[in-house]
């Protein structure tokens, strides 16, 4: 986990240098009064590259994914709720002996 | 709802704290989460909480979440002085509460005294006459009493103020079908599809009432709910297959004389029989056969 995060801070500090190396880029054109089409190959590479190491970190610092399928075998509704609200206190379960000595002691 | 995940971590707990270990605080949270009725259980594991006093202590505030807890719980299993040593020590600390009052008052209805219980409920309802749990406990008593007309009274006056409370809506439909009037219970169980339509439980329990109902709209429509309970389970829901096999047979029945137009119905009925004996052979092999005659005789008769 700490590995996948150290990759996910190089990557975001890699997205960072591109940015600043466009701006630098931008800054070089304007005194050579060229027209700025787009940022320099090599600035391409650094941002799929940075891309790259930010997505992989995303997906495997937060752990395990959970599933949302209602009916997956883990989100599966078993049983509704016993509706305590309305609980009847006079069912049969009053015939029996409670088995040990309950008491609260104070 | 409980979820299949928290099943397992309820058993797992369950059989932990019952063979001496301990995470009984958790179970009890659990349980109070989940809003189950495991009153022995609670009863016990609670006592031997309370009983500790560094486990007490070590609980702090929610000591008296516990206390409330355990009283329902002994009232539950019938061991009232149990309850009332709990509910004298809340309201010690907690003298002049609604909460306590409203124990109080529970506690005279475990011990089936009735009028005073209702006594008591109605001086609490005329301090705050919006309390929904007081009036709960009005119809709960009316049906402990065997008064189940009176019972269905409350409720709707009940349900006419708290339209969304969709556990009373739960109870009435239940009601409703204790008392064979399917009507008003299909209309409870419309109410419940309509605040959560996500809860397959409910889609099938109004697919049954509709199918008892009978007669051919009923049946085409009790058809559809357990279709679209099939669709929300993901096909594994055996009751909801065995429904749309017999409502198509019941309804190639009542239109066998009248002219036959649609043959789909039939599609939806073989893959249902498909994945049932699918299921059987993998869980119940020895079944098999018998499913299989049930299964043709189904569709021979339609």
């Amino acid at each position: 986990m700490a590995l996948g995060f150290a990759i996910g801070v190089f990557g975001v500090l890699i997205l960072f240098h591109a940015a600043y190396s466009t701006i630098q880029y931008r800054g070089l054109l304007k005194i050579t009064e060229e027209e700025f089409s787009g940022p320099p190959f090599n600035v391409v590479i650094e941002l799929s590259l940075g891309l790259v190491l930010c997505m992989w970190a995303a997906l495997t610092v937060p752990g395990k994914f959970l599933s949302i399928h209602p009916d997956s075998e883990e989100n599966r509704i078993v049983s509704l709720p016993a509706n305590l609200d309305f609980m009847i206190f006079n069912h049969r379960g009053k015939v029996f002996p409670v088995e040990m000595d309950l008491k609260l002691k104070h | 709802m409980v979820t299949k995940t928290e099943e397992n971590q309820l058993n797992r707990l369950e059989s932990q704290v019952d063979n001496g270990g301990s995470g009984a605080w958790e179970y009890l949270c659990l349980v109070r989460k989940l809003k189950l009725r495991r009153s022995d259980k609670v009863l016990k594991h609670g006592l031997s909480i309370l009983n500790n006093p560094s486990k007490r202590s070590a609980l702090g505030p929610e000591e008296w979440t516990l206390y409330e807890q355990v009283a329902v719980a002994a009232m539950d299993c019938q061991s009232l002085d149990v309850a009332k040593d709990c509910i004298k020590v809340l309201q010690k600390k907690f003298p002049d509460s609604k909460r306590v009052g409203r124990l109080e008052a529970l506690l005279l209805e475990a011990k089936g005294s009735w009028e005073l219980a209702e006594k008591a409920y109605s001086s609490l309802l005329e301090d705050n006459p919006l309390d929904q749990t007081i009036h709960k406990r009005r119809v709960a008593m009316a049906k402990a009493q065997g008064n189940i007309p009176g019972a269905i009274e409350w409720l709707n006056k009940y349900l006419e103020i708290f339209m969304a409370d969709h556990d009373a809506w739960r109870e009435l439909g239940e009601i409703y079908v204790s008392l064979q009037m399917y009507k008003q219970a299909a209309f409870c169980y419309e109410e419940l599809i309509l605040s959560q339509p996500t809860v397959p439980l409910y889609h099938l329990a109004y697919a049954d009432v509709l199918y008892t109902l009978g007669g051919l709209e009923n049946l085409q429509t009790a058809k559809k709910y357990y279709t679209s309970t099939i669709d929300l389970t993901g096909g594994k829901n055996t009751r909801a297959l065995f429904g749309v096999c017999l409502c198509t047979s019941a309804i190639a029945q009542i239109t066998k004389g009248k002219s036959k137009e649609e043959k789909e119905g039939a599609q939806v009925q073989s893959l249902a029989a498909k994945v049932l004996e699918k299921d059987y052979k993998q869980r119940a092999p020895d079944k098999l056969p018998q499913l299989t005659t049930a299964l043709k005789s189904l569709t021979l008769s339609s």
